[in-house]
């Protein structure tokens, strides 16, 4: 018996297991790094109050073929954290709409009470850009906010 | 007493670390698996292409023409009586009137001076009554 394993059968000092108090450590510091590396969202939301409505559907469209319009109460348009005048907005946005292969819908966010007058002019300006697909944002309502209304 | 505390005792004083990591690792996937971005919501609307016209008969168009204090004038056709609505009441009217006429387009008219939310009221009401062929305008003088 002594002879089996040939003669290795003293106790070696190092530990036979796999450090792993410290695997903890690690994962968090890789955690915390990813989290401080990653860039969630471009741009930032402009400051409007949101239009209601009970019938608002889920976009049905990949985040990245989405593109926020934004429109303050004075009709001043933002597109990707920048203002742009009314005119210009076709020639922003039809370059973007042939790079997305007529792919892209356009969200449109206005504050609720914006004059009609400058949606209008967005539209003509959507359209002169070709653009097809357009999303009225607006933010759900419960029937209950409605009844008290 | 001193010597009671040198009496070694037999459970180990130190906090039991091996399990935190499977219990951080359960929470952080916990929390992974339940958070939902919000998506956006709105109403979605088809433009229409550039230069497209199309000419459409007089009985099938419903005029929806929204004033600056969110009453709504319906308009029938030809017939030049109107009738004031509240944009929750177009959802009704929609349903009844489309039911007459299959073939019934919305032409939903603001005025300039109208708040943005009126239409969208009114879009909501249609969209909640399954309308799919509106046109948005803007309402000229004279109309």
């Amino acid at each position: 018996m002594s002879i089996t394993g040939g003669g290795f059968e003293r106790k070696s000092k190092a530990s036979s297991e796999v450090p792993s108090s410290s695997l903890a450590d690690i994962a968090f510091l890789l955690l915390i790094f990813f989290m401080v590396t990653t860039v969630f969202q471009a741009d930032r939301d402009r400051p409007i109050e949101w239009p209601e409505a009970e019938s608002a559907q889920k976009i049905d469209e990949k985040q990245k073929n989405i593109m926020m319009v934004w429109m303050e109460r004075d009709g001043s348009i933002f597109i990707n954290d920048q203002q742009y005048p009314m005119e210009d907005v076709s020639q922003v946005i039809a370059p973007l709409y042939a790079a997305s292969e007529r792919a892209l819908v356009i969200s449109i966010r206005g504050d609720r009470q914006v004059p009609y007058r400058y949606m209008d002019q967005l539209q003509k300006e959507l359209v002169a850009a070709g653009v097809v697909r357009v999303v009225f944002a607006a933010q759900l309502e419960q029937s209950m906010q409605r009844e008290r209304r | 007493m001193a010597i009671l505390n040198k009496k070694k005792s037999k459970v180990s004083d130190e906090v039991p670390t091996a399990s935190m990591a499977d219990i951080a690792f359960l929470l952080l996937i916990f929390f992974l698996v339940t958070t939902t971005f919000p998506k956006d919501k709105g109403l979605a609307v088809v433009l229409p292409e550039s230069g497209e016209e199309t000419q459409v008969s007089q009985k099938n168009i419903l005029h929806l023409l929204i004033q600056p204090n969110g009453i709504v004038d319906v308009k029938r056709g030809e017939n030049q009586q109107v009738q004031q609505l509240r944009p929750q009441e177009i959802e009704a009217l929609w349903r009844q009137a489309v039911s007459d006429n299959p073939n019934l387009i919305a032409a939903v008219k603001t005025h300039p001076d109208a708040s943005y939310r009126f239409m969208v009221d009114v879009l909501d009401a249609l969209h909640a009554a399954k309308a799919e062929r509106i046109s948005l305008q803007l309402l000229e003088e004279g109309n």
